[in-house]
């Protein structure tokens, strides 16, 4: 039996649901995210720091922008210290993760459990991986200290003291905690891809590195694209470990862009500036999260023509 | 495959295994020492264990962050579950005019750094006076967690075969009927999935969190970090409350470890 009720009915219950669906999120967004924004704009133009009362609130025009990207020192100092953080944990973390999910690609005994181990950086609160190293860097009494004293380093300093050791000790735990991200999703690549190339290769007496360069790699493609996107917004958005760890110290040696933001705002109260700040790094993500929606909505529709 | 040599990828594995995992069992074993054991030079691999650790936290009212932690956590899930789950189910069946700007607009606001997000809220919630309250976070956590239900909802919702629900059209159903007694029902499995992963990603958020809150309506994970200011140096109950933080978060990941991969890149990539 079709319907009885007449089209127009029809096509109107299904604009009102459409309505129904739409309407609470374009509310809800409104609310949370474009008015605060446009708060946040009309914020990024007055001069609110807290340390000067007399002028607090009065209309700056650009002068933040102008100030920020016409060479405060400060911000490009934070900008670089992320891009390099970025350059050196991607690479590595990919690396490495790469190398551990074609460990695991395999059948055996008690897998399941052993991915759960292996997913425990990623999985627990980034608060607690820097509480964890922490303990485990303590000056004197931290075990990988004592471990380290005895072969002779950190007997008179400790690790976050050093701008070189400090930068080096939070983009390892950078790379414990993320590598485990990529073999993830390495590991997901792998067991979804198709065994007759493979094996064809292995029967013609390929090596297990040409299979792995010329088979696997390839085949791979797409998701190693998405892996290392998703990695790059990811760790240059840096900022519960260098809280913790370090505070962007010592000096401003582990100063990352969102540890300045936030040391701009809630430390010094300067939320003029701080908005404009926070306003020129949402537009540069901005930039990015469209170069990666493009890449994943084209691949989606790829692989379901 | 035979060209592998099974002694040296078991060993590797668990080296692997040691560096995953010890760190963390370094913190469970702290958060059974007493202070003495744990400050010891010599490292003390052996010691009489204690949990005079989790008596402490429990008697500082470290429940009243634990509750602040649930209440956040559930009422934010609950919150962009409904407003998500409605809205992803509508971008997969019909093409809504701007939906594609829509859809990137979510992403966006999780692809952005939470500090370029949390301080335009600060801002706004500061001037409505719930800068220091629940609510704020509530709206704050549903916020940036609402890619994660869009994005992975409307990719379940892509799975369900048309013809089902072509086939209740015609016997009469309305679209409401057909949301809430076929499509519901049958992306069950990964609802359940994506609402916790909501909740563990609230649950171990920071930024907002420290930004959002005051002393009193602070969340366990943001309460964490004042630990370790203090001068005695509270380690071993940071080691136990570090524990009481994770534990709930390994026990669900285990569960749900088949959507793991869909969930960590909010549904970019099908596991």
């Amino acid at each position: 039996m079709i319907s009885n009720r007449s089209p127009i009915l029809r096509i109107s219950s299904e604009a009102i649901f459409q309505w129904v669906c739409i309407a609470p999120v374009l509310v809800f967004l409104i609310v949370v995210a474009v008015a605060p924004t446009a708060v946040a704009i009309v914020d990024s133009l007055r001069n609110l720091a807290l340390t000067s009362f007399s002028q607090r609130g009065e209309f700056l025009g650009l002068d933040n922008y102008r100030e920020l990207l016409g060479g405060d020192a400060k911000f490009f100092t934070a900008l670089w210290h992320t891009v390099v953080f970025v350059l050196i944990v991607v690479p590595i973390e990919f690396a490495a993760g790469l190398a551990i999910a074609l460990l695991l690609d395999r059948e055996f005994k008690g897998r399941r459990l052993v991915i759960t181990f292996v997913m425990v950086p990623t999985v627990i609160a980034p608060v607690v991986v820097a509480l964890i190293w922490f303990l485990l860097f303590l000056p004197t009494f931290g075990i990988l200290t004592q471990y380290m004293n005895e072969l002779g380093l950190f007997r008179s300093t400790g690790v976050f003291s050093d701008p070189i050791t400090a930068f080096g000790a939070i983009a390892l735990i950078d790379i414990w905690e993320w590598t485990p991200f990529v073999t993830l999703l390495m590991l997901a690549g792998l067991s979804a891809m198709p065994k007759e190339p493979i094996e064809a290769a292995t029967l013609d007496g390929a090596s297990r590195w040409q299979i792995l360069r010329h088979v696997q790699l390839p085949l791979l493609k797409s998701l190693i694209v998405i892996v290392l996107m998703l990695r790059t917004i990811d760790a240059s958005k840096v900022f519960d470990t260098v809280f913790v760890l370090t505070g962007g110290g010592p000096g401003d040696s582990t100063e990352m862009l969102s540890t300045f933001a936030y040391r701009t705002n809630f430390m010094s109260w300067n939320l003029g500036y701080g908005a404009a700040i926070c306003l020129v790094i949402a537009f540069a993500s901005l930039v990015v999260a469209a170069a990666f929606y493009k890449i994943v909505s084209r691949q989606s529709e790829r692989s379901t023509p | 495959m035979s060209w592998r040599k099974p002694k040296l990828t078991t060993g590797l594995t668990a080296i692997v295994l040691t560096i995953t995992v010890f760190p963390y069992a370094w913190i469970l074993l702290a958060s059974f020492k007493r202070h003495e054991d744990l400050f010891a030079r010599p490292v003390k691999w052996i010691f009489n264990p204690t949990i005079e650790n989790y008596v402490a936290l429990y008697e500082k009212d470290f429940h009243q962050y634990l509750l602040n932690s649930v209440i956040v956590g559930f009422s934010s899930t609950l919150l962009c579950l409904v407003i998500g789950t409605l809205a992803a189910y509508c971008l997969s069946r019909y093409r809504i005019p701007a939906g594609q700007h829509l859809f990137f607009y979510i992403l966006a606001t999780r692809l952005g750094p939470p500090i370029a997000y949390a301080l335009p809220m600060y801002l706004i919630f500061d001037r409505f006076g719930i800068a220091n309250s629940h609510i704020g976070l509530i709206l704050a956590h549903a916020t940036f967690n609402l890619v994660l239900v869009v994005w992975m909802m409307k990719s379940f919702f892509d799975d369900v075969p048309r013809e089902v629900e072509e086939a209740a059209i015609l016997d009469g159903c309305g679209p409401f009927r057909v949301l809430f007694q076929i499509a519901l029902p049958m992306t069950y499995a990964g609802l359940v999935a994506v609402a916790i992963f909501v909740l563990i990603f609230s649950w171990n958020e920071l930024l907002f969190a420290l930004i959002l809150t005051g002393n009193e309506n602070r969340t366990l994970t943001a309460m964490l970090p004042t630990l370790v200011g203090h001068p005695k140096g509270l380690w071993p109950q940071v080691a136990a409350a570090s524990i009481v933080q994770t534990i709930p978060v390994l026990v669900f990941i285990f569960f749900i470890q088949k959507y793991l991969v869909r969930g960590l890149t909010f549904g970019a990539v099908k596991g």
